[in-house]
């Protein structure tokens, strides 16, 4: 019996001693570094794992995601969608926490599982700060959703980043078309990615070591800069494809200043000003430099946000459209009334009887891109203006004969800002297969002015055969004829739609209208498809 | 009540129990007596179920039931007032999904999502029934339950539906217990018994999966059946 209370007793103590131990080990670690490219939990989270059957029920349920599986295709692969997180640099060089998606083919078939080529992808512009490209459970996340469906369903390992300044990010801003940040963090990203995947839930899939670089919008020209960072670092990409992208950004800049405003420009600004402010200092002494005083309160921290843009819009701190204001400006260069009379009619409302150029079908558009309340400051305008005319760019106002280069070095602040972050400069070509695909009528980012100047710019600097360059909005011709020939169609049943009683009975001109406000989103699924189209070939 | 001022409570009964156990003897010659046998572990489980991101609607979990060792020590007090200090030998619980058939295309319900052990001493006032030398002696019992849980693991299943490598934290537990018994005297110091207890044990379960963090308020409500044999002394 005294054994047998020894035994109870020792049962007791063990178990007590054992309830003391501590909570269950087994978890994924945080960083200690906070290097530049460092997972920061490891392994990642994993938000969702779908195979390719509830895919496709997925997106079947819903008319936008039966549209994108008729561009994408069937899942062949399910995905696997992890949160990553990891350290990066912000525009001045700080250090701070981003995050990303890294989504993961998954499947029984070799084209699903093993060896697997790598997409990086950079998202367009993006308002809403609590966006996270990795969450297909978020019905807003349509990008995320778009290469999920495009890419990593197809086979692809898809790292995105969601971008410094949004979701959990600390930096109090986004660097907004900086190229060295933004290639700097989508490289980070994809040395994270490359850490976390043996890691993951899905090790079954690995890197074969082919490397493909894209992206939208922003992204476009975020993707261009990675290519050109990564043939710099010695690790150049197996093909790239920037997709609608402000690439030839001084040339765009100065269209915008000159009175060729482009829609979305009110929300493109503060990002810009803010952006380059951080990383440059040159930009403005004060925001009221540059806005007017109607929108200047709080316009450093507006974006991105939390709050919806349309709620902005309607809580009047921005203007919709109006960039620049509709009583334009005298300028009076001291001494030179010649220039003077020359930017004031360059300056003047496009179709106006001031104007110098005759009015296009695009003259509407720009002039709504002048307002009262309006956004920028006309002494700001006159100065960007003045720099633009004394040393121009060979792309706009006037273009140059041969090869359009950039101006020389800028003097104005933003001016100068978009000179650095122009990817005609740098010293490089692409060493790669590279795709630019976009569409001519693109009424955000202008299609002729970004990727047309690109494209002459290194037509005489690369190989034949290297750069191949497509218009969604085209003539059908060539290799991606079917792209086009899709994209045309999916915009005339757009337009049909719209005059229809579900579509809100508009009638042809308003519908119209529609599709344009509506183009450059419309684009976005056909260039990334044909994206794809490109890399399955290499 | 914080939960140190319950334990300090529990810790007082305890020595209490322990200074009975070391009194001399005013109930019989044999006034203590241990009991080993099975422990019939049944629960009934509530929960609002799991909360925290990503976690869809109506997500929830459920404890198996389980068998284990029963142990007791008992100490006659008075001829009708028992002490009983009674514990499981800790038991491997496994913890089951239940709600949507996947979470995203990962099985859910009725998977094994995690396990635990757990050590729940329970002491007992018992009121015991008839003559001390009566052949079947009945008793009813009330008292307080602690519950301590460790050995945490989210299984791989657990780990799959979490989304990733999951830190399962269980608070510990201090409720109500009951018991009504039945004993049955045997040759020499030996008595049989049968009972069945009931007794309150709620957690707070927290998951930490890479940093996200879900929580489920658990009442177990576990009730068991107990066959065991004692050896008075």
């Amino acid at each position: 019996m005294v054994k047998f209370l020894m035994l109870f007793g020792a049962a007791l103590m063990t178990a007590a001693a054992l309830s003391g131990c501590g909570e269950s080990s087994a978890t994924s670690a945080v960083a200690t570094s906070t290097a530049h490219g460092t997972l920061a939990e490891n392994p990642p989270f994993r938000i969702a794992s779908l195979d390719a059957a509830a895919l496709l029920s997925q997106l079947g349920a819903t008319s936008s995601g039966a549209e994108l599986l008729q561009i994408a295709g069937n899942p062949i692969c399910g995905v696997d969608f992890y949160h990553l997180e990891f350290w990066t640099l912000g525009g001045a060089g700080e250090t701070t926490e981003s995050s990303g998606a890294l989504m993961v083919p998954t499947g029984s078939t070799a084209a699903c599982s093993g060896p697997r080529p790598i997409v990086v992808y950079a998202h367009g512009t993006n308002t809403n700060k609590a966006l996270d490209i990795a969450d297909p459970t978020d019905p807003t996340n349509t990008e995320g959703i778009l290469i999920a469906a495009i890419f990593a369903a197809q086979g692809y390992i898809v790292v995105a980043p969601n971008y410094a300044g949004y979701d959990i990010s600390t930096l109090g801003y986004h660097p907004f078309l900086n190229a060295k940040q933004q290639s700097g963090e989508m490289i980070d990203i994809l040395t994270a990615a490359r850490t976390a995947l043996p890691n993951t839930l899905s090790s079954a899939t690995s890197d074969n070591g082919k490397l493909f670089v894209t992206g939208y919008s922003e992204g476009g020209h975020v993707a261009m800069a990675t290519q050109r960072a990564l043939q710099e670092s010695g690790a150049p990409v197996t093909a790239a494809a920037p997709l609608s992208g402000p690439y030839a950004l001084e040339a765009f800049g100065d269209a915008i200043f000159f009175g060729d405003v482009d829609l979305g420009s009110t929300e493109f600004t503060p990002l810009l000003t803010t952006s380059y402010q951080k990383a440059y200092g040159n930009i403005y002494s004060t925001p009221g430099d540059v806005y007017s005083p109607t929108y200047v309160s709080g316009i450093e921290t507006l974006l991105p946000s939390d709050i919806p843009i349309a709620t902005i819009y309607a809580n009047g701190l921005l203007p919709e459209t109006a960039l620049f204001d509709s009583t334009t400006p005298v300028v009076d260069i001291s001494g030179n009334a010649t220039e003077s009379a020359e930017l004031t009619a360059l300056l003047s409302v496009p179709g106006s009887a001031a104007y110098p150029e005759p009015p296009t079908a695009q003259t509407p558009l720009f002039a709504l891109g002048f307002g009262s309340p309006y956004l920028v400051n006309n002494s700001y305008r006159v100065t960007y203006a003045v720099d633009a005319l004394s040393d121009p760019d060979g792309a706009v106002p006037t273009p140059s004969a041969g090869v359009p280069l950039a101006a020389t070095e800028p003097t104005q602040g933003l001016r100068q800002a978009f000179y650095k972050n122009d990817l005609r400069n740098g010293g490089w070509t692409p060493s790669s297969p590279t795709l630019l695909c976009g569409g001519d009528e693109d009424p955000t980012v202008f299609f002729s002015v970004n990727t047309g100047t690109m494209a002459a710019f290194w037509s005489s600097l690369v190989q034949a055969g290297l750069i191949t360059v497509l218009d969604v909005s085209a003539v059908p011709s060539g290799n991606f004829a079917a792209v086009q020939t899709g994209f045309q169609a999916s915009q005339a049943a757009e337009l049909a739609y719209y005059q229809t009683a579900a579509g809100g009975g508009l009638s042809l001109t308003q519908a119209e209208q529609m599709i344009v406000e509506n183009y450059h989103t419309s684009v976005a699924p056909f260039c990334v498809a044909a994206a794809r189209a490109f890399f399955n070939q290499l | 009540m914080t939960r140190i001022t319950v334990r300090g409570r529990i810790i007082s009964v305890l020595i209490l129990a322990s200074a009975a156990c070391a009194a001399p003897s005013f109930a019989d010659d044999t006034p203590n007596s241990a009991r080993i046998g099975l422990y019939s572990v049944f629960y009934h489980v509530s929960t609002e179920g799991l909360s925290g991101p990503y976690v869809p609607a109506g997500t929830s979990i459920d404890a198996n039931d389980l068998e284990t060792v029963y142990l007791a020590y008992v100490r006659s007090i008075t001829p009708h007032l028992d002490l009983e200090l009674t514990a499981g030998y800790p038991p491997l619980q496994k913890t089951v999904g239940r709600g949507p058939a996947t979470l995203g295309s990962v099985p859910y319900n009725g998977q094994v999502i995690a396990s635990a052990r757990w050590l729940a001493p329970t002491l007992l006032a018992e009121y015991v029934f008839f003559s001390e030398d009566a052949r079947f002696r009945p008793y009813l019992g009330v008292g307080v339950n602690y519950t301590n849980f460790y050995d945490r693991d989210s299984t791989a299943q657990g780990n799959a539906g979490s989304g990733g490598p999951t830190k399962l934290s269980l608070t510990s537990s201090v409720g109500v217990a009951g018991t009504v018994g039945l004993s049955y005297r045997l040759p020499g110091n030996w008595k049989a018994y049968a009972s069945y207890s009931a007794s309150q044990v709620k957690t707070r379960l927290d998951a930490d999966t890479a940093g996200v963090e879900r929580t489920a308020h658990i009442n177990f409500g576990p009730q068991a059946l107990v066959v065991a044999v004692g050896y008075s002394f």
